[in-house]
């Protein structure tokens, strides 16, 4: 365990499925050889299969102590890498721009294939990094002892040159969070922006977020907005607590009003989304927590004023993070990182 | 989470059956030239050893138990000034190897990125371990990896990407050296022949050998392994 854990919370009511942050994190660190299908920061559609295909499934994490069997998801089941026809459609009078290959999977399929549910149609985005667990799978699983717990910040990383690329990681991570990279023959996986949070600057994908959903800063830090969320107001929880990794990204569940404009009844009675679908998610502890902001959204609507609502509004970035600069790290944390 | 009963099973065993074995594997003098051929005439004249092989248990509980798909594993040795060559030849009816493009940039820049075609397979391998220090001897270091007192070095094939020597005093401290070594493979009609060039060794080494078979997701310490020969 660490002494300092830094966490992101990713409040899933503003998610626009926009995927800027899976392209500022690819820009950032998976557009070099190998790594052509590897989403480090990915955001799916739900319900769905997610990514990799049917990743929640497959197997992993813990269960009594021990690490749970698992495949290792194909590339398939991450998605196909394709290019288009755009000479035959721009030059030579094709008809339409199609894909080289026939496509029988992409990274977000559901969203591409869509499907029609008459006068039921609920959906959200999922946004997905490394949960920088508390005890990871990854690690745990890794006899080459490649994968360590920065006690500074509960970072998790792969020494990419103690791996050996036996991939016992992929299969023991719940989440599928780590990839393959063959053409090095090495494990790759976010990365948690180190180099940045170093610098005081905050994470990539939760800097270009045009949705402003994402929170960071340190969860043993009293005043930081995560550390609000997470354990003061409680209105955050991790994914799939019951893998046992403890995950360290948290998401505000979707609380989105009741159906047919039938305002007055309570959203846990008429849900859009079906809470079972919720609860599978993120555990039973969900109904409390929408319970919760639901007490907190009527508050407002009766004129007074919500500090939860307010600080998940989230209006500028020195609400959203608190990442203090490596130097000023120590006098925040005390002697103990000192 | 490791079988540390498994493990402790599998040390007893292989030391019995170290301390049962008598086989050498005799040493043949050669000419240098072609040696490293798997397919040269020249092995013609090396007096081959069959090694029986056995699987490692299973390390790891989340691991797929694996048959013994390949018992045994022929060894033959030429020697000429400076070097050994180690032929192994064994029974794969699949051959797991691929060919990777280059992995030239770490970020894209102006080319196409070159991909990753697969996440999930892995390469059929095999390695020769000597002692550290090679030379006539009756103690054998630990069959896993050596051991504190016995380092050993290992020279190891991967029918993808190619050779490296490590080094280890025992279990998981195994490290490439960063050093390579020449190395010729065929596989033909369900069968690796690799040669590998070794620098010379005394006679009396004790020499093992491990296979990986990547069909059967091997790697690391899910293999097959001989126990220790002697070489004459
Ligand atoms: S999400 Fe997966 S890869 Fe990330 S720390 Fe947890 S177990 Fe490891
Ligand atoms: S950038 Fe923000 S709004 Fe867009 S998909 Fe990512 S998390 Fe959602």
């Amino acid at each position: 365990m660490s002494i300092h854990q830094i966490s992101m919370v990713l409040d899933l009511n503003k998610c626009l499925g926009c995927q800027t942050c899976t392209m500022a994190c690819k820009k950032l660190w998976t557009d070099g050889d190998g790594m052509d299908y590897m989403y480090w920061n990915n955001v799916e559609t739900r319900p769905g299969q997610g990514y990799p295909r049917n990743w929640d499934k497959i197997g992993g994490g813990f269960e009594n102590g021990r690490l749970r069997p698992s495949d290792i998801p194909t590339k398939e089941d991450y998605g196909q890498t394709f290019e288009y026809n755009y000479s035959e459609r721009l030059f030579e009078g094709g008809l339409q721009a199609m894909p080289h290959q026939e496509v029988r999977n992409t990274p977000n399929w559901d969203e591409d294939v869509g499907s029609l549910m008459l006068g039921e149609n609920y959906y959200f985005y999922l946004p997905r990094i490394c949960n920088h667990c508390t005890n990871p799978a990854c690690l745990a699983a890794c006899p080459r002892n490649a994968i360590y717990k920065r006690e500074e910040d509960g970072i998790v990383l792969v020494d990419q040159e103690r791996c050996e690329g036996y991939r016992y990681c992929m299969r023991a991570c719940p989440y599928k969070k780590i990839y393959f990279n063959e053409l090095l023959g090495k494990a790759q996986k976010c990365i948690f922006c180190y180099p940045r949070i170093e610098k005081g600057e905050v994470n990539a994908c939760a800097k270009q977020c045009p949705g402003r959903l994402r929170f960071v800063g340190y969860l043993d830090d009293p005043n930081s907005a995560v550390h609000k969320l997470v354990h003061v107001y409680k209105v955050a929880l991790g994914l799939f607590p019951e893998k046992g990794t403890g995950p360290n990204v948290f998401y505000v569940p979707p609380f989105n009003p009741p159906r047919k404009g039938n305002y007055g009844k309570s959203i846990l009675e008429d849900p859009r989304m079906p809470i079972d679908y919720l609860v599978y998610l993120f555990g039973e502890q969900v109904t409390d927590v929408i319970r919760r902001l639901e007490g907190e959204l009527q508050k407002a609507q009766n004129g007074g004023s919500s500090e939860v609502l307010q600080l998940l509004i989230g209006r500028d970035a020195s609400v959203r993070y608190q990442i203090p600069k490596r130097e000023e790290l120590i006098h925040i944390q005390g002697a103990k990182k000192a | 989470m490791k079988s540390v009963a498994l493990v402790a099973l599998w040390c007893a065993a292989s030391g019995v059956l170290a301390r049962a074995e008598l086989h050498t594997i005799p040493v043949t003098p050669a000419s240098a030239e072609g040696a490293l051929d798997p397919s040269s005439p020249m092995w013609k004249t090396a007096t081959p050893v069959s090694l029986g092989l056995q699987r490692t248990p299973l390390l790891y509980p989340t691991d797929q138990p694996a048959a013994l798909d390949i018992t045994s594993v022929q060894v033959q040795l030429l020697r000429a000034s400076g070097h050994v060559w180690v032929r192994l030849e064994w029974q794969d009816k699949s051959r797991n190897s691929a060919e990777l493009p280059e992995a030239k940039r770490a970020w894209q820049g102006g080319h196409l990125v070159a991909q990753s075609e697969a996440t999930d397979r892995f390469s059929d391998a095999c390695a020769v371990m000597l002692p550290a220090t090679t030379g006539a001897s009756e103690v054998f270091p630990a069959l896993q990896m050596g051991d504190a007192a016995h380092p050993v070095q290992i020279y190891f094939w991967d029918a993808t990407r190619g050779t490296a020597v490590m080094e280890a005093k025992g279990r998981e401290t195994t490290h490439r050296t960063g050093k390579k070594f020449p190395s010729q493979s065929v596989w033909k009609e369900g069968k690796w022949m690799v040669t590998l060039e070794l620098p010379e060794f005394a006679a009396g080494t004790p020499l093992a050998v491990a296979l990986w078979n990547g069909d059967q997701q091997d790697r690391d310490g899910r293999k097959y392994f001989s126990v220790w020969y002697k070489t004459q």
